[in-house]
């Protein structure tokens, strides 16, 4: 009985050769591997102890856990790549705090192999060890990116991460409740007290909302001044507040079809989104605020404590290949970063391509969000808005 | 070992699965939460931290965001909840008295229908149907029962609808059973009495009925105190719940000692809350009863078997 076959494990019997010493030996050193590091959690205290992360070795194998924002990827990007005989897992989150807590608390065991966090947390994720330096060499489709993308404040030489997307900030308003022409912040706040009380969405983000106050006022939208940030709260808490109806980072894309609200904050492809859902896009109107907004990045990672780095390594080069990008860009409505990707999508014919590529005068002005010690105040300032929103 | 003990043991030994499945899935998780809310949150990659023990935490709890939205919880599982009564009641009744037997098992089926799809699926529908380009917006303002379109979705009333339809369920049913234990044959011996109608539904169908009601109001007051999904599909900035708070320590801002005395705080608060209206509901009942009872005088009693006994 099964006298050809001397491994006998549990398993599916056309996987039976693939199982082989070396897999097992492999195994083993992972729960070896886990032990000690569970060892030194105990020992060394809470900032030590990552689960050590697999080395890549040429073998691609066939599973890959991703962990991205909501809706964030064209499903048919992740067939094609599935195609290649890897089943991809992913999931997803809705701030850079919950992936970070997730990270955080599982100590590289999360499962999780690629990962999309926001430039500015990037730093602090690399300090404290969630983060894989990238092997570039297994991602030679880096090519396809344009260099005005790369090498960026926050991570220099592209150490961690590689581009995904970037947009910005602004809003988008309904034209048949607001007649008028809306171009600054400061129409913004403007109209929320007017044509718009009571049917004005924000993004439920700390820095986002009081940016908008400070933008408007010709601040600095990162600054740590107490005083400004004081007349920032008076402000939003006494007069923005009662005039907001939702406080939802998610609901532009809903919000636009369903017509709930006149005035919202919103991420320009988010809006696109909900545009191009809506039975009527002429009446919405998507605004990139003069004088200043923010530019964010979203990109690429591979997360500590990864167990299929050459998978990881193969997801992230199929998402920069040139077709990819153009889908991905269609799909998501943000721009990815790579190369000659403006006039790809112009040739085919892509949809309110304004919103997706900003006129250079715009992004020359657009400036990008800075976690200071001034984070707590903004969470702070947030928090009382939406409870005097609430009362 | 006595024949008592080796009994007592062999229940507790058939009560295994029970007892492990409370202990492993209440007890422990409510312990771990209790001593997690005593901790801190070190810095912005850990979670929590037990090292210091402090109460620190619920002093932070006790900021005006969150007594508002504590308060707005409140008010809207107070509301909830009596809606969820006023609606139950007269449905059950009628269910358990007026409809033939034949048709009760489909009502009642069809109570229960909704809960084959997924609340958050269920609350979504809502949104969608309340939307102010949705079809029911549009069908209201060609009847012109409205001017414009509808405005209620993100509002206090959205959700005030929501909760009220995804915990109405949770009423009929005890309420049903209730009703039904109180017997066609109790109501009849009412009417042989004297007593009317509505003498009967207050002094014999209600009175019976009232530990469905109580539980009835325990099953939709509780989870809806805690409730956070209805609140955040249906909720804008005014229809806040305590539940989105707690979450939003565990999942957004990660932490867990923070959400913990929040979730601690709303376990207490809502203990409060239940054994107050059980109190103020029991002295109701214990002046009630003095009020309504019949004094037997021992004399009348004693020349009623006279009477009897010479007739």
């Amino acid at each position: 009985m099964h006298g050809n076959n001397p491994l006998k494990v549990l398993a599916p019997a056309d996987a039976v050769p693939w199982i082989s010493r070396r897999a097992l030996l492999g195994g083993f050193g992972v729960v070896g591997l886990s032990i000690a590091a569970s060892a030194g959690l105990s020992g060394c205290g809470r900032s030590q102890g990552f689960a050590a992360s697999a080395v890549p070795n040429g073998e691609v194998g066939n599973q890959l856990n991703v962990y991205s924002w909501g809706d964030y990827e064209d499903p048919e990007d992740i067939a094609d790549f599935e195609a290649t005989g890897v089943r991809v897992q992913l999931d997803s989150f809705g701030s850079n705090e919950e992936l970070i807590a997730k990270l955080a608390a599982t100590r590289g065991t999360s499962g999780y192999d690629v990962i999309v966090p926001t430039g500015v947390y990037i730093p602090q994720m690399a300090a404290n060890g969630l983060l894989q330096p990238l092997e570039h060499a297994l991602i030679p489709n880096m090519a396809n990116l344009d260099p005005e993308y790369l090498d960026q404040a926050w991570d220099p030489g592209n150490k961690y991460s590689l581009p995904k997307a970037w947009g910005t900030t602004g809003y988008v308003y309904d034209t048949r409740i607001i007649k008028r022409e809306l171009t600054s912040w400061q129409d913004f706040l403007d109209a929320a007290s007017k044509e718009a009380a009571g049917k004005t969405a924000v993004l439920e983000d700390s820095w986002e909302v009081v940016a908008i106050y400070l933008a408007a006022k010709h601040h600095d939208m990162n600054t740590e001044d107490p005083t400004l940030l004081d007349a920032a709260e008076d402000y939003l808490v006494n007069t923005l507040a009662k005039n907001i109806r939702a406080f939802n980072s998610t609901i532009v894309s809903t919000g636009i079809p369903q017509g709930t609200f006149a005035l919202m904050q919103a991420f320009n492809g988010d809006a696109r989104q909900g545009m191009l859902s809506s039975s009527d896009p002429e009446r919405w109107k998507f605004v990139f605020p003069t004088p200043t907004a923010n530019l964010w990045m979203d990109n690429w990672a591979v997360a500590t404590g990864t167990q299929h780095p050459d998978a990881a390594y193969a997801f992230i080069n199929h998402m920069l290949t040139p077709e990819a990008a153009l889908r991905e860009v269609q799909y998501i409505g943000y721009h990815t970063g790579a190369k000659g990707l403006k006039e790809a999508a112009l040739a085919d014919k892509m949809e309110l391509p304004d919103l997706v590529f900003p006129p250079h005068d715009v992004l020359d002005r657009l400036k990008s969000a800075v976690l200071n010690e001034a984070q707590e105040r903004r969470v702070q300032i947030l928090n009382r808005m939406e409870s005097k929103a609430g009362a | 070992m006595s024949k008592l003990s080796r009994n007592s043991v062999g229940v507790a030994a058939l009560a295994f699965p029970t007892w492990a499945y409370l202990a492993f899935f209440f007890i422990i998780p409510v312990a771990l939460v209790l001593w997690y809310s005593f901790g801190f949150k070190p810095d912005l990659f850990t979670a929590h931290d037990n090292s210091v023990l402090s109460l620190d935490r619920y002093f932070e709890t006790a900021d005006p965001t969150f007594l508002s939205t504590f308060w707005n919880t409140l008010q809207i599982a107070g509301v909830g909840t009596l809606i969820c009564l006023l609606i139950g009641v007269p449905f059950a009744y009628w269910l358990a008295v007026k409809v033939p037997s034949r048709w009760r098992a489909l009502l009642l089926a069809l109570v229960l229908v909704p809960f084959w799809t997924n609340f958050l699926v269920r609350t979504l529908g809502w949104q969608i149907l309340l939307a102010p380009e949705g079809f029911l917006s549009d069908a209201l303002q060609t009847m012109h029962l409205t001017t414009g379109p509808l405005s209620i979705l993100y509002t206090r009333a959205a959700v005030q609808l929501g909760v009220v339809y995804n915990y109405l369920p949770l009423m009929v049913m005890p309420l049903f059973v209730a009703m039904d234990r109180a017997g066609a044959s109790l109501r009849e011996a009412s009417r042989d009495l004297g007593a009317n109608r509505w003498r009967t539904l207050w002094q014999v169908t209600l009175p019976l009925a009232a530990p469905g009601i109580a539980s009835g109001c325990l099953l939709v007051f509780i989870p809806l105190m805690g409730d956070y999904i209805t609140a955040s599909v249906l909720g804008g900035a005014q229809g806040n719940m305590v539940g989105q708070l707690v979450a939003n320590q565990f999942n957004s801002a990660q932490n867990w000692a923070l959400g913990s005395a929040m979730a601690v705080v709303l376990m207490i608060f809502i203990l409060l809350t239940v054994a107050i209206v059980g109190a103020v509901i029991l002295a109701v009942r214990a002046v009630l009863r003095h009020n309504r009872r019949v004094v037997m005088d021992r004399t009348d009693i004693e020349s009623a078997v006279i009477e009897e006994a010479a007739a």
